[in-house]
Order: structure tokens, then sequence, then C-alpha cells
């Protein structure tokens, strides 16, 4: 008998092992893909790129302001690249489900949460390189950055969280919406408006009550208040945000509302993708 | 539970039904049974609720009644069981094209989780079985239609599902390769004891590959039995007489002088007269006997598509 016809041999492992073991086969699978797609890895870092190098320069040179305003912008581009680059990330499952091989994997015999666990990891990944490229670049561009260990700390930790949350809603946009250039022509709205509003080019405090309010409750400010505080020692964004005298107080709600919104977005992007895949 | 029993169904499908949202009733409470190491067709046009039917089977549609399992397992309440043990060819692409075949068929043996060692053999037996040892090296966006969909074949059978599911494996394909490609699956069939089940609206295929067919329209199945015993309940000989005028008063004549029997049917002008004991002149002679034009005879073997025609009025080829 062929040994094609032979019965399915199965290791004997444990059901966690094996879900690492198929989660680890589709982060493999996920990352190849991407690395031969450069505009997944290239395109989300021009702009922050561009803002951190050229315009932040520009500003602070145009409006007199100090080399502290050029490292204000250049950790507010990180607000920017990393819904960017999440948003691109979930392209990539849209060309999966339409040219690639996703109904293949809903055939196989793994929880399908892992496929969007894999595709997750591998977000995370790239936009924890180009984050690491900016940060680079801006150092090499002469802005000073303040970190200490445990500012680095809650720098990883926002951005990290920030990000989960942003590839959550790419997930779920990708599971709701049939094609790239539906899915594209709503990136802006998603990616770049709340960055506008979020305290990234000014204190949000410098915008009107309304909108001030408004910026509160975006994760971006949260996130980008953390940030500065962890890469700069700059506490003023979270003061603006909860006006309390301890710092570390305000960091920890802050970063509460960050994991918040990556805890919910995970799980409404696995709701949404598993529900999509059966009909 | 589970039933390794070879008497019993490796396929068990009782009452299932799918209806989308609008209350599209694309499958309509069927009940089919498989053996182990059988072929089994789902034969109708688009739209009959095969696709669906192979969706709920192989979880990735859920049923909203009835039951279906495969060895015993229940596609609904253990899905992964169920897709432990099978292997679906889809009718689209469905395929990394970036990537090299070996890594596609790498990947899907990682994923039904076969030891390594005995992947490497059945990838090599694949590719070599299935003519890629040129090409496999290569990315899948450089092969041709019928280079993939081979692939995808080679891929399935890498985990040796005890049930593969092929939907509609030749569509698209140019008829050269199409005949290339039923020559594997028939080769397939002949080499293993796995159950297959596979989709079509192309007769052929169905009357060459299967063990049994289920003929589907509107969501239901019409007709279940092998291929002979369906193409037997038409007889040896099929005439086909195109008449100018009432062909229902000609199929009335037919049958009142027992040329022809209930299997006979009328669609537009054209009477189709199954033949048992009785020869096509005796046909043409009694339509001439009551003055009714005959405009066109042709006589022939049934075919499937016969047994549809028959069964449903339309005939596959047309209603696909």
């Amino acid at each position: 008998m062929s040994t094609l016809a032979s019965p399915v041999p199965v290791a004997r492992k444990a059901p966690a092992f094996i879900s690492l073991q198929a989660l680890a086969t589709l982060v493999r699978r996920r990352f190849t893909l991407t690395a031969r797609t450069p505009r997944e890895l290239i395109v989300p870092l021009l702009t922050p790129v561009l803002f951190a190098l050229v315009i932040a320069p520009a500003l602070r040179n145009a409006l007199h302001t100090s080399a502290a305003y050029e490292a204000y912008v250049a950790t507010g581009t990180l607000g920017l690249l990393i819904p960017l680059n999440t948003m691109f990330a979930g392209l990539g499952v849209i060309g999966d489900r339409e040219t690639g091989a996703q109904p293949e994997l809903l055939a196989a015999p793994i929880p399908r949460t892992l496929l969007v666990l894999a595709n997750l990891v591998v977000a995370l990944g790239v936009t924890a390189l180009q984050v690491g490229v900016l940060i680079v670049a801006a150092l090499a561009r002469g802005i000073d950055f303040n970190a200490s260990a445990s500012g680095t700390l809650w720098f990883a930790a926002a951005a990290t969280l920030f990000a989960v949350g942003m590839y959550g809603i790419a997930e779920t946009l990708a599971a709701r919406v049939p094609r790239q250039e539906e899915y594209i022509s709503r990136v802006p709205a998603i990616a770049i408006v709340p960055w506008f509003l979020a305290g990234s080019l000014f204190p949000i405090v410098a915008m009107p009550q309304g909108l001030t309010y408004f910026s509160k409750l975006l994760p971006l400010t949260h996130g980008l208040a953390l940030v500065r505080y962890g890469l700069l020692g700059d506490r003023s964004g979270l003061e603006n945000i909860w006006g309390m005298s301890s710092t570390s107080m305000m960091a920890a709600l802050s970063l509460g509302v960050v994991a918040l919104f990556a805890a919910v977005l995970t799980a409404v992007s696995i709701r949404v993708f598993t529900r999509s895949a059966v009909r | 539970m589970r039933n390794d029993s070879r008497d019993r169904p490796i396929i068990d499908v009782r009452r299932l039904g799918k209806t989308y949202p609008g209350q599209v009733e694309a499958v309509k409470e069927v009940d089919f049974q498989v053996a182990p190491g059988e072929v089994f067709g789902l034969l109708g046009p688009n739209g009959a609720g095969k696709s669906t039917t192979i969706g709920m089977l192989t979880t990735t549609i859920l049923p909203s009644s009835g039951t279906a399992r495969l060895a015993g397992y229940d596609v609904a309440r253990q899905p992964l069981a169920a897709r432990r043990i099978s292997s679906v060819v889809f009718q689209d692409a469905v395929i990394d094209r970036p990537l090299t075949g070996r890594r596609n068929l790498e990947l899907h043996a990682r994923l039904w989780r076969v030891d390594q060692s005995i992947a490497r053999d059945r990838i090599a037996e694949g590719v070599e079985m299935f003519g890629l040892d040129d090409i496999v090296d290569r990315p899948v966006a450089t092969y041709s239609g019928g280079q993939r969909r081979r692939l995808e074949i080679a891929r399935a059978l890498v985990s040796s599902p005890r049930v593969l599911f092929l939907d509609e494996p030749t569509v698209g394909l140019d008829p050269r390769i199409r005949h290339e490609l039923l020559d594997v699956i028939g080769t397939l069939r002949a080499r293993s004891e796995m159950t297959i089940v596979l989709t079509t609206h192309y007769l052929d295929e169905a009357e060459r590959l299967c063990d049994r067919v289920a003929v589907m329209r509107l969501g239901e199945i019409v007709a279940l039995d092998t291929p002979a015993a369906l193409l037997a309940g038409l007889g040896r000989e099929i005439v086909e007489l195109r008449v100018a005028g009432d062909a229902q008063a000609g199929l009335a004549v037919l049958q009142a002088q027992r040329i022809a029997d209930d299997s006979a049917f009328v669609v537009g002008s054209t009477l189709t007269v199954p033949l048992r004991d009785r020869s096509a002149a005796d046909a043409i002679a009694a339509i001439g006997r009551i003055g009714l034009p005959v405009t066109s005879i042709g006589s022939r073997p049934p075919t499937l598509d016969d047994v549809y025609l028959r069964l449903t009025g339309d005939r596959i080829s047309a209603a696909a």
C-alpha cells in the first residue's frame, strides 16, 4: 500500500503544545508572506520618518521652538507609524481570503483563533522593527531621548498594547470589508485622523475644550502620553489627561485604558473572524 | 463517539439542511451515507447545493438542521476531529502563491501534524505521482492552472486523509489538463483506500470516477445510485424524436402502444424515449401513424444527462 494511503500519524502531545506548534507554523507562514511583500514593510514607514526627520526640524526652525519640540514630534510620529503599519497588515488578511490559502487554513485541524493570533504576532514583530528604525533614525538625526529603564518599560508596554488594539481594528475591518480597495479607503479615517487629535504635534489642551475632552477618550492620546513619559520623561501629556499629582497613578491609569483597548479589540477581532469564517 | 468499523458509513448525513439569511434554502434536509473507500459523487448544476453540502462536511458552513458525521465525528460539535481526518481540494485556487510548491506541501503537513519523516516521504511520493519534480521548488505564482491544481491535490494527500473532498476539481481547466487530472484521480482511487467525495457538473467525470452518484437539484437529492443503475433505468438505447406538433400527444401514443414506458419524457418539442424491448423503428412508425411530423431523429446510449433530464426537466449542462 502506498504511504499516501496509510493512516494519519499524529504526534501525541499535549493540546497546549500542539496549539503552540500550530501557532509557530502560522507565524512562520505569515512572516514569510509579509517579507515577500515590501509594500507592507516600507510604505508605513515613509510618512513617520518624513515627519521625524524633515517636518519636525523644519517646524522647529520655522517656529523658533526648542530641540524639545523636535523630540516631541518625533515621539508623536509613533502614533502615526503604529496605526499605519497595523492597518497595512490587515491588507494581508484580505489577500489571504481572496487569493491566498485562507480556506485551506480554515479546513485545517487547528482552532481558528490561532489564525488571528499568528497574524497579530507578525504584525507586532514588524511594528516593533519599524518603531526601532524610527527611533534609530531620530537618534541619528540628533534628537535627544531621555529614557530610564522604567521609562523604557512604560514606553514598550504602551506601544505594544496600542499596536495590539490597532491590529484588532485591522483584523476586524478586514473580516468585514470584501475588497482591498474598500479597506484602504477607510484607513485614513482610522489611522490618521485620530493622530491629529491625540496630542501628536501639540498638547491636547491647545485645542478647543470640546475636542480636548474628546481626545481624552482616544486610546492613542493615552498611548502617546505614556510614550513621551517613557522616552522623554515628559509627564505633561499625562497631566493634561488626568490632572493628578501622582505620575505613577496617571501612567497606570493610561496604561489601563490602552490595555482595555487592546483586550476588547482583540476579543472582537477573534469573534468577528471566527464568525465570518463560518457561514 | 468514533466509528472505525468498515461496514459502517464513514460519512453519515441525516436531514442535513442549510438556510442562508433571506430564507435561501441551499440544501434541504438531505440524507446519504458513504462507505469507507467509496468514491461518491454529488452531481448537479451550479446552485444545486453541492458546494454548500461540502462546506458543511468540511466545517466551513454551519448546518441549519440535521447532522453530518465523518468517521463518527459530528462536524458541528467536533469540528477539529472531523477536520483532522479529512482534506479538501477547493473549487477555486487556494494556495500561497508567493511560496514554493514544497513550502505549501510542508505547511499542510505541519498543520495536520504529520510526523516530519513521514511528511518528507509523502511529499516526495506526491511530487513524483503528480509530476511536480521540476516545479516543486518554484514559487506557485509561476505555475500553470493545471500544475497548480495537481499541487493542490498532492497537498491534500500529504495528511493521508480518510476522507478527501474534491469540489469541482476540473472546473476552468482546458480539456487536455482536465483529462490528465481525471487520470490522476482515477489512479488515486486505485492506489488507496481513502473515501473520496467529488462534486461535479460534468457527467463524464461522475460516470468515470464514482461508485455512486447523488443527483442534486435545488438543494435536494433527486436520485442516488450507482451510475450503472441510474443508466439502467433508461434501458440500453435512447431515441430522441423532435416533432412539429403536440409532443405530449406523441408520447401518449407511444405509451399506449407500450413502446414507451414511464421513463420516457418530453422537453419542449423533443420526445426522449428509452427503448427496452422495442426498436427505434417501432417508435418512428407509431409517431408516423398519428400524422405527427418528425423533424429529426437520433439514437444513442443513455447518459447521466438523460437521467437528470428525466428527473428534473433540465439538462445539467444547460443549467450549469
